[in-house]
């Protein structure tokens, strides 16, 4: 195994399975995006997604993030099915980012975090009504357990600023920030350095380092080979919605048919989802 | 950051700085005259007439129109004064124009009401022409002042108890001028006076004392709420037992309770509701049934707290199940569900009179004769003494309303400022985003539902009483479009906005006769043109304006100034 | 018997629904904006006809009077839908959604008060001015009843059927057949199909959208109009508040054929007025008979809304206008 940090690969049977997705295929009616893929991913592990346009890398991300229901073969989260609603798939410890940011434009750096750890906490309408004890209790500690995150992902001092209103690398870290603050188990990254300059995208990447080091499993989908080759702990090429090969990044790098289905195989299907 | 701003900023001052140096001097002059002989006229006679508009017709003894000169002189002298100092905080000149354009309006408007009249202008005397005089020359003034560029940085903080004086002595202000505004009965002068106030609102709003009040008021929100409600407990001693301005106060608060209700769903949740007056018909349904009123339909007569609760219960219930489409519909489909809900609750209660269905609501009769309340032996309908000041029948229902409207001040807010007002405002700004990081997007949105509609429903139980009578056509469509009417003119989301709103909407139409005939006419022409150029209402929230102006790089960066300030 | 005279009930009550439909349809179709106010332009229609006759022709029923009272009710409808598309809707283009719903809100109560003050009276409270006599609009104002209409009602078979039912469900053939051939025989016609389909792609082909919008609203307001006069000639008497419920349920039956879509709105509008009919005569009980029928009609329209938003027709049709 070739990692460029030091990733703790000692035992890794030893670790959890977070996310397993077994035979997954998913069809539109005539069409196959997703044809009978598999994947494990384990505590403290980034395991990246690749593969050219359109060969199924979102289908089966929303697979994974429980947007689409497979047709066949089934998404486990900690041993458990996913749930088929968005809500659920957040309860139970999934949190993901948007390719395109989907921030709230107008709210602070600090209330996107907070509506982050809106899953994790139950102050309804009674209670917030009557403010008492144990709803102070709760606002204070939803407000500094997203100050927290703010510093973890390196927004300290950005708290009162309006996402609309921060640079464009910045509302990518907080987006991340947002997911973190709903405690997942694992998260899934789509495209985390889109549109990102060298300098972002090494700080980045040293988020995710941190985040994978602190126990999180990671799944990230990205275009930029280097990144994903310098980040990953595992990399799963998708070609034409199946597995293409799967292995440690030096293994997927040197293999030719990578190479030639990024080159050769531009197929005129368009994915959008 | 500011400092950098600065810097950046000096260059294209500099210019305002000559043009200031050359104009500034002489805008102040001219203004401080305008002023001056506003004052003047006010102690000169206006018309030869004695019987237009009040008597004008005294020198040295001023009234009504003069007094509402002499007032706008005096803004204009402070303004003028200011032009030669000026805090950085502040600009006159922004105010002066306001206050130039409205004094114009105004003293036409009364040159216009003499001729009218008494019969030409030959009637109007020295006192009149000076006055025009002098509002044109605060006009001319404005006209030189070149704009500034205002720092909200440095409004000076004063110690406490200033701070609270200050709110204290405006809201007294408000107080005094609302009796003695509602005291006026002739119409004209009550146009006049409307513009006056509108003026001198604006005009120091505009010229960034807004601002600073606001950031007072962000600094002492207790005081300030306190002080708000015990100027609003203190206006029925200023009607001196007269129920006639009471009625109006009693109806205003009914409505402005109903449309904060509204303001939940509409303004935190962003879900449009076009049948909401359908909830105040089921609290009021369920108070007159439930009433002593001999035409009640049912046989139980609950102690009216038990109603009270039941009307809100009945109420939630409805709004839960018109909230259920949400599941599958939004936008402008969900608006119209809501409307067909509205509507078919209308229907209903006017069918529901034994012949078509169960004898509930006695048909378009309605239910009359709803007797008045009485709490623990203090009877709503008689009058009380207080300090020797007669309270009459709608001054014990003002009380009431009161606490009702507190209430429901106390729940917008605190639900507003919690963790599902987050909620509400994730769903709103992207709700995909929303229920992809947890947020429970349609119990939210059911909770907008069932809590608006519960408030709602209990205003209207006590409405049945006030009325003394519940009819299907008080709860027409026409009534959900005035309370939306309500939130989109005072500010969606906010408070104050809606009080205002609510304010205008009812008082105008009852003030001023003509305005009565054409209110649904002004009415719809104001949503059209609320839209067309302040979607976001006279009050409105700062993410709610950022939301309806998507592209206005200025506002972003003073909300995200302000929001710092405030904090 | 029963079944046939309700069957023609509800095919005249839906030919007058269809084509009021077909005005949100076309509208929605292009700019996805629910005119809320298109019930009012059906009002302005039939008062329309009614002033263009007062003012030229008063007392005179003749056949030939007909068709200028169409023409006076298709040209004030347009000249109101036109100036309200220009004046409130455009600028809104790129508002949020709630702008223009409040916006229609607002023309909808302010266009029936104009009619309901300043039809006899229109400089309103400035001068009692009123050049051709108008009658006050506050009530129920009698429409002229043409020659076409008048005289004995047609008895096929024991089934009654007015003279101005077959005027209604005529003007609705006619009506669908000039909006076929518009629609995929002309220029502008196979230009709005593209604008609604793809508005960004037909900008750039060199499509003036903002014209073809223009030409939805002419077309709207046009059938519109030509509801107004069935309308008057139907129930004998016309009135400003006529345009809310006609609007609402046109609405209904627009999104019952599936809005956008030209034909769903007439097949809407049918099965609209047929299920409404046949409401009245045949649900048993206290809660069928006419008292109950409008709720019935606000039942369909909020199930239909929230169960088939897209429609009888479903929104993949292709053929959209």
């Amino acid at each position: 195994m070739t990692v460029t940090e030091p990733a703790a690969p000692a035992a890794e049977a030893a670790r959890r399975v977070v996310l397993e997705a077994a035979g997954v295929t998913m069809r539109f009616g005539g069409l196959t995006a997703v044809d009978d893929v598999s994947m494990q991913v384990r505590e403290g592990e980034i395991v990246g997604l690749i593969g050219p346009n359109g060969a199924g890398k979102t289908t089966f991300f929303n697979c994974l993030t429980g947007m689409y229901i497979p047709t066949e073969g089934r998404v486990t989260l900690g041993g458990e099915t996913l749930p088929p609603k968005p809500l659920k798939v957040v309860r139970a410890g999934m949190a993901r980012t948007f390719q395109n940011i989907r921030l709230f434009a107008n709210m602070t750096s600090l209330e996107n975090v907070m509506v982050g750890r809106y899953c994790r906490t139950s102050s309804m309408a009674l209670t917030s009504i009557l403010r008492g004890p144990k709803f102070r209790r709760e606002e204070a500690a939803t407000r500094e357990r997203a100050q927290e995150l703010l510093d973890y992902v390196g927004l300290a001092d950005s708290a009162e600023i309006l996402a609309r209103n921060l640079p464009y690398g910045d509302q990518r870290r907080l987006e991340i920030a947002r997911a973190l603050a709903t405690d997942p188990q694992i998260l899934l990254l789509d495209e985390p350095t889109a549109g990102m300059n060298p300098k972002e995208t090494e700080e980045t990447m040293h988020l995710i380092f941190k985040i994978r080091d602190s126990g999180m499993a990671v799944v990230v989908i990205e275009h930029d080979m280097r990144f994903i080759f310098n980040l990953c702990d595992r990399v799963l090429c998708l070609v034409r919605g199946t597995v293409l090969i799967e292995g440690s990044p030096g293994e997927v790098q040197s293999d030719h048919r990578v190479i030639e289905a990024y080159i050769g195989g531009d197929d005129d299907e368009e994915e959008d989802a | 950051m500011t400092s950098l701003e600065k810097t950046a900023g000096e260059a294209p001052v500099s210019r305002h700085d000559r043009m200031r140096s050359r104009f500034g001097s002489r805008a102040a002059v001219l203004a401080v005259a305008g002023g001056a002989l506003l004052v003047l006229s006010g102690l000169l006679s206006w018309s030869y007439d004695d019987r237009v508009l009040g008597d004008l017709s005294i020198r040295f003894y001023p009234a009504g129109i003069q007094i509402y000169a002499m007032v706008i002189g005096v803004v204009g002298v402070v303004l003028g004064l200011l032009l030669l100092r000026r805090p950085p905080w502040l600009d006159p000149g922004r105010g002066l124009r306001a206050l130039g354009y409205g004094s114009v309006a105004f003293v036409v408007a009364a040159l216009v009401s003499i001729a009218y009249q008494a019969g030409g202008l030959i009637n109007v005397n020295e006192g009149g022409w000076v006055g025009l005089l002098g509002a044109l020359l605060i006009l001319g003034a404005a006209l030189l002042c070149p704009p500034e560029h205002l720092d909200v940085h440095s409004w000076p903080r004063l110690a406490g108890w200033q701070e609270i004086s200050i709110i204290v002595v405006l809201l007294a202000v408000l107080l005094f001028t609302t009796a003695y505004t509602l005291n006026i009965d002739d119409a004209a002068t009550f146009g006049c006076l409307l513009v006056v106030i509108l003026t001198v609102a604006i005009a120091l709003l505009g010229s960034g004392f807004g601002g600073y009040v606001g950031f007072i008021g962000q600094n002492n929100r207790r005081p300030l709420l306190l002080a708000a409600f015990l100027v609003a407990f203190l206006f029925p001693f200023t009607q001196d037992g007269s129920d006639a301005n009471m009625s109006i106060a009693t109806q205003i608060l009914i409505f402005a309770a109903t449309a904060l209700g509204l303001n939940i769903v509409v303004g935190l949740a962003g879900l449009l509701d076009l049948g909401y007056i359908a909830f105040l018909g089921t609290g009021a349904y369920v108070g007159a049934m439930l009433s002593q009123s001999a035409f009640a339909t049912v046989g139980w007569k609950p102690p009216f707290v038990v109603v009270m609760l039941l009307g809100m219960l009945v109420a939630s219930i409805f709004g839960l199940i018109i909230g259920t489409p949400t599941l599958r519909v939004s936008g402008d489909y969900l608006a119209i569900v809501t409307l067909g809900f509205g509507e078919i609750f209308r229907l209903a209660m006017f069918n529901l009179d034994g012949n078509n269905g169960p004898d509930l609501t006695n048909g378009p009769n309605g239910i009359p004769a709803i007797p008045d309340l009485t709490f623990f032996g203090f009877d709503f309908g008689a009058t009380h003494t207080v300090a020797g000041i007669p309270l009459g029948r709608f001054s014990n229902y003002y009380f009431l309303l009161l606490l009702l409207i507190a209430f429901v001040i106390l729940v917008f807010t605190r639900l507003n400022d919690s963790r599902i007002g987050r909620g509400w405002v994730a769903i709103r700004e992207d709700e995909r985003a929303a229920e992809a990081m947890g947020v429970n997007v349609f119990g939210l949105k059911l909770l907008a539902f069932a809590v608006g509609a519960s408030l709602a429903g209990l205003a209207g139980t006590i409405k049945a009483h006030q009325d003394t009578s519940v009819t299907p056509d008080q709860y027409i469509f026409l009534e959900s479009a005035f309370l939306l009417a309500a939130v989109v003119l005072g500010g969606m989301g906010t408070v104050a906005g809606v009080l205002v709103g609510a304010t205008i909407l009812k008082l105008l139409p009852e003030k001023a006769r003509v305005v009565n005939d054409y209110r649904l006419l002004i009415f719809g022409l104001l949503l059209v043109i609320m839209m067309r150029f302040r979607p976001e209402g006279i009050v409105p929230s700062k993410r709610r304006q950022l939301e309806f102006h998507e592209d206005d790089e200025d506002l972003v960066e003073l909300a995200q100034t302000e929001h710092l300030e405030a904090k | 018997m029963e079944f046939a005279q309700q069957l023609v009930n509800g095919l005249t009550l839906g030919s007058l629904y269809a084509l009021i439909a077909v005005g949100y349809t076309v509208v929605y179709g292009i700019i996805q904006l629910i005119n809320f106010a298109h019930g009012e332009i059906f009002m302005i229609g039939a008062f329309g006809a009614l002033s263009t006759w007062l003012v030229f022709f008063n007392g005179n029923t003749s056949v030939w009077v007909l068709p200028i009272m169409i023409i006076g009710a298709i040209a004030s409808s347009v000249i109101v839908a036109v100036l309200m598309e220009r004046v409130a809707y455009r600028p809104l283009r790129s508002a949020p959604r709630l702008a223009p719903l409040i916006t229609a809100i607002g023309i909808s109560v302010f266009l029936q008060e104009l009619v309901r003050l300043g039809y006899n009276n229109p400089l309103l409270f400035l001068s009692t001015w009123n050049p051709f006599d108008f009658p006050s609009a506050k009530q129920k104002v009698p429409f002229p009843q043409i020659d076409v209409v008048t005289g004995a009602a047609f008895n096929v078979g024991g089934v009654v059927i007015q003279r101005s039912t077959i005027f209604t469900i005529g003007a609705l053939i006619i009506c669908a057949a000039g909006l076929f051939y518009f629609v995929s025989r002309t220029r502008t016609g196979r230009a709005m199909q593209a604008v609604s389909q793809d508005p960004d792609t037909a900008r750039l082909m060199g499509i003036n959208v903002d014209r073809i919008i223009i030409v939805a609203f002419v077309i709207g307001a046009t059938l519109a109009a030509v509801a107004g006069v069935a309308q008057g000639l139907q129930i004998t008497n016309i009135n400003f508040k006529m345009g809310f419920l006609a609007g609402l349920k046109a609405f209904t039956a627009a999104v019952l054929g599936g809005i956008g879509n030209v034909w769903g709105a007439v097949l809407g509008g049918l099965t609209l007025g047929l299920v409404e009919s046949m409401a009245v005569q045949f649900i048993p009980g206290t809660f069928g008979g006419s008292p109950w029928k409008d709720v019935w009609a606000f039942a369909i329209l909020i199930l239909v809304l929230v169960f088939r938003p897209q429609g009888l027709l479903g929104a993949k049709v292709v053929d959209r206008a």
